[in-house]
């Protein structure tokens, strides 16, 4: 067991895990953020994206040891309390999601864009969340969420 | 007397947002693989590397000594612990059932068929285990085509059934074949295939069984798309009463209709927890669910189409061959609904149906979005083909054979009635809406530039419900709602949302229907010990049957509430209304009473015996719905593309849809539903395939080889509603979670194979992958 030792939506978190288990695990099974979900363990599908030190990151590809230190940001961090951020709101508002099990891994993934690219175009959110896999709604819903937060940042 | 709320008050209509949102946006949503119970273990199955062997010897030894592992159980012990039968094919009525476990004891039957189940303290310490359980095979020859299925020199894979044929060949005949085909001026013929592909949820198959020695009871956290259905299955494999057996689920990551009932791995996983008095989870990895958790669609056609030379089709013969896989599945259960929708919205006179069934060492056939879906595909395909034989336009030769609603009979030459049908007006409104002559212009131009550009259209309906059966018996489905202390209204379904927003929906209906907020309305799902009978979401039967059904329960809880306030006011029921969540009306004191003071005095007045004897005070009401007029959901697609004809890539420029689900209970909603079927038929014809070598090797068991379509994949998707035809005087919703996926394949190989035409390509297959284009359009030689 390696301690580990990380910052996670702004708190500092300790553990102690084994080598082999994934910064995916140690978020759902040793802190309770099971708002990050796994949906194919092979970092295709990017339900499981956090933010590793600003940048998303597919947590079922990271090691719990290697982000020894880092600042890790889960779904359950984009948002104070019982509120939704303008981001949530938007993909509300636009009905962008359907089951809700890749959502988590779009909104950290479209929060990183709009972070880059406050005002991305159509072509440029398709392009950005090209590497998140979603079965339920053919995207065009979460493109359209995506575009109307940038409307309303 | 019901007084409707004007529409501008009425939920039921309007895009009202989400109530699943403000959970799952947040992370806060509750999936099987979020819930921890103290004490909880976790499964791992050791499975088949072989697609056919008989399975010599098992040793478990090693694995039981390692770290953290509880328990393992292998075939012969699983069998001691369950009922083989009572799975989910016998409830699907087949009548043809082989022997086998739940677990293998003596052959397996297709890669990644399980054969040991170990239950160890951590996931990983079971995935361990499972690494050191040595397993000796004796290998068989695998049966992975319909040629090899119906060759009797190779193995049986059920040894009990003695042939790999299932069912069939079974015909059946509608109207006058013979004359049909007689009075043709030309048949044209055709194979035609769909290829295996499959669900493939977000969300793999899950369970969490949690098994208390003092009550005895069994509570399963299951990711199901019906609760009954789950319970009952669990409940007959492990030979328990069915009172016993609590199923509960909440949130579910999609499904498609894969989670239906209970696997063999998630009884396997119930029986253990019994075994074990210890909570067992199970969550399947991607690798298995790619592999075992069921496939769909593979089924080939021989059609021939009996048309006159202006293209009317007289009749057609069809004979259809299922490959269902290796364990018994929802392959026999598809065939009757293929037969009786394959004339679909057309006036055909006759049809000559036979279905064989197959088994073959893969994964099993199951139910995936518009099961019977091949119908739509052979009948749209093959009305191409005739129009480019005839030299007609294909928009042409659907108009002259479309149903019309007042040209007698207006009924498939199978049987069911054609009422309300707007197929007709679908395919004229998307005329209206795409510039047909103007893109054969475009199309001409881009010809003479080399570029293929394409398109294609496809016509369909959908029985969601279908209409009103002529005999009975009828199928019913079933809401409770009641009313509670604090004035909200409960509705309770048997339907199991896992995307639908079901809980949105059913509550706008609640709501106008009773005549509170739509915040007032609270939806109950997911727990056998509340929800109603019913198998659960499944064949777009929610909005027409599940609606109608809230719809009824409530309107009977409102008279029933009414009386009770009347009682107790001493005036009219028909004096009375309830308005925003208290009732009103002529000589209310105070303007009105509020539901929760209602409440509070009818539970003082029946304590005190002042309430007449027969008047209802248990504030709850029930209906079950049979779906009313019923009625067809349906439309037309239309798709354009362009074929690169160096790389084989489809690009899709365009896609269009006109339909008509009914009266729209959430038009957002249902436009997701919609484009979420549209999607899937984009990855179903130009990505997805489930595909096996010769030795029945799956070779597509990761996400980098199972292709799923992305944002980069799926244009667009303009959607336009058609007014529907009423047939019920209350209920004219209709299900529309099936459409987009039965009706998108067909549309996107249509305008495939118009765009390649000029090469001499003929498209008769669903899959169109750049490598298989290259090869119709005879840019590289075919593989074969």
């Amino acid at each position: 067991m390696t301690p580990i030792r990380l910052t996670v939506n702004g708190q500092v978190r300790e553990g102690a895990v084994e080598a082999r288990l994934t910064l995916a695990d140690f978020l759902r099974d040793q802190l309770g953020l099971t708002g990050t979900h796994l949906g194919c363990e092979h970092g295709v599908c990017g339900a499981c994206t956090v933010l590793l030190d600003g940048e998303p990151a597919r947590s079922c590809l990271v090691l719990a040891v290697q982000a020894q230190g880092a600042e890790v940001t889960t779904v359950e961090g984009l948002s104070e309390g019982d509120g939704l951020s303008p981001l949530q709101q938007a993909m509300r508002d636009n009905f962008s999601f359907q089951c809700g099990f890749c959502t988590p891994g779009f909104l950290i993934q479209a929060h990183a864009l709009l972070r880059e690219n406050p005002k991305p175009t159509e072509q440029e959110v398709r392009l950005a969340l090209s590497g998140n896999l979603c079965r339920c709604t053919g995207y065009q819903s979460i493109v359209a969420g995506v575009l109307a937060a940038a409307e309303a940042l | 007397m019901i007084t409707q709320r004007p529409p501008a008050e009425r939920f039921t209509g309007s895009s009202v947002k989400r109530t699943e949102d403000p959970r799952l946006l947040t992370g806060r949503g509750r999936y099987v693989a979020d819930i921890r119970l103290p004490g909880m273990l976790h499964a791992a199955f050791c499975r088949s590397p072989h697609a056919h062997a008989r399975l010599l010897r098992l040793d478990t030894a090693a694995a039981r000594q390692a770290p953290g592992v509880v328990a393992i159980f292998d075939g012969w012990e699983m069998a001691r612990l369950t009922s083989a039968t009572g799975g989910m094919a016998e409830m699907m009525g087949s009548e043809r059932l082989p022997k086998y476990s739940l677990l293998c004891t003596d052959k397996v039957r297709l890669v990644g068929d399980p054969v040991a189940l170990v239950v160890a303290e951590s996931r990983a310490q079971a995935e361990d285990a499972v690494e050191l359980i040595e397993a000796e095979y004796e290998e068989l020859p695998a049966v992975m085509s319909e040629d090899q299925a119906r060759d009797a020199s190779l193995p049986a894979i059920f040894e009990d059934l003695g042939s790999n044929i299932l069912f069939g060949p079974d015909q059946k005949v509608f109207g006058d074949v013979e004359g049909a085909f007689a009075a043709a001026d030309r048949v044209v013929r055709a194979r035609i295939s769909q290829h295996r592909h499959q669900n493939v949820p977000m969300e793999g198959r899950a369970i969490l069984a949690a098994f208390d020695r003092a009550s005895g009871e069994l509570v399963a956290h299951a990711a199901t798309q019906g609760v009954n259905t789950t319970r009952q299955i669990v409940a007959a494999q492990l030979q328990m009463p069915l009172d016993k057996v609590r199923v509960l689920a909440q949130d579910i990551g999609g499904s498609f209709g894969l989670k239906f009932g209970a696997s063999r791995e998630e009884v396997a996983c119930c029986a253990a927890s019994r075994e074990l008095a210890r909570p067992v989870r199970w969550i399947e990895d991607r690798m298995e669910n790619l592999t075992v958790s069921g496939q769909a669609r593979e089924e080939s056609f021989i059609v021939e189409a009996a048309v006159t030379t202006a293209g009317e089709i007289l009749g057609m013969r069809v004979e259809m061959v299922i490959d269902s896989g290796a364990y018994p599945g929802f392959a026999p259960g598809i065939i009757s609904t293929v037969r009786e929708m394959i004339p679909g919205p057309y006036r055909m006179r006759a049809l000559s149906f036979s279905a064989t069934g197959i088994i073959t060492n893969k994964a099993t056939y199951v139910a995936y979005r518009g099961p019977w879906a091949s119908e739509t595909f052979v009948r749209e395909r093959l009305i191409d083909l005739v129009a480019a034989e005839l030299g007609l336009d294909p928009v042409e030769v659907r108009l002259r054979n479309l149903a019309e609603r007042d040209q007698p009979p207006l009924r498939m030459v199978t049987g069911p009635s054609l009422a309300g049908i707007t197929a007709k007006e679908s395919l004229r409104r998307m005329t209206e809406l795409f510039d047909f002559p103007r893109f054969r212009e475009q199309q001409a131009t881009a010809r003479a530039a080399g570029r293929y550009l394409g398109v294609g259209v496809a016509t369909y309906v959908e029985p969601a419900p279908g209409p009103r059966p002529e005999t009975p018996p009828t199928e019913l489905e079933w809401v409770r709602a009641s009313l509670g202390e604090d004035g909200t209204v409960s509705v309770f379904t048997a339907q199991m949302p896992h995307g639908q927003s079901h809980q949105t929906t059913l509550a706008q209906i609640a709501a106008d229907q009773f005549g509170v907020d739509f915040d007032q309305v609270r939806v109950v799902v997911g727990d056998t010990d509340q929800v109603p009978e019913g198998f659960g979401t499944g064949g777009s039967r929610f909005a027409a049957m599940a609606g109608g059904a809230a719809l009824h329960a409530t309107r009977r809880l409102r008279t029933q509430v009414l009386e009770l306030a009347a009682q107790l006011l001493d005036l009219s029921p028909s004096s009375l209304d309830i308005r925003d969540g208290a009732v009103v009306g002529e000589g209310v004191p105070g303007g009105g009473l509020p539901l929760p003071e209602l409440v509070r005095r009818a539970n003082e007045a029946a304590a005190a015996g002042l309430i007449p004897p027969g008047t209802d005070t248990g504030l709850e009401a029930s209906f079950g719905f049979d779906g009313g007029q019923g009625g067809w959901s349906g439309g037309t697609h239309c798709c354009v593309v362009e074929v690169d004809h160096m790389s084989g890539k489809v690009e899709l420029l365009r896609y269009l849809v006109v339909e008509d689900c009914g009266e729209l209970i959430n038009p957002a909603v249902v436009e997701g539903q919609i484009r979420g079927g549209v999607a899937q038929g984009i990855g179903a014809v130009l990505l997805e395939r489930s595909a096996y070598d010769e030795w029945g090797q799956y070779l597509s068991s990761t996400f980098m080889d199972y292709l799923l379509p992305t944002t980069t994949d799926v244009p667009n998707i303009e959607i336009h509603h058609l007014e529907t035809v009423p047939l019920d005087q209350d209920v004219n919703f209709r299900g529309v979670g099936e459409g987009g996926m039965i009706v998108a394949p067909p549309t996107i190989c249509n305008a495939v194979a118009d765009a390649i035409a000029p090469t001499g390509g003929r498209v008769l297959e669903q899959h169109l992958p750049p490598q298989r284009i290259l090869e119709l359009m005879g840019a590289i030689p075919e593989r074969g």
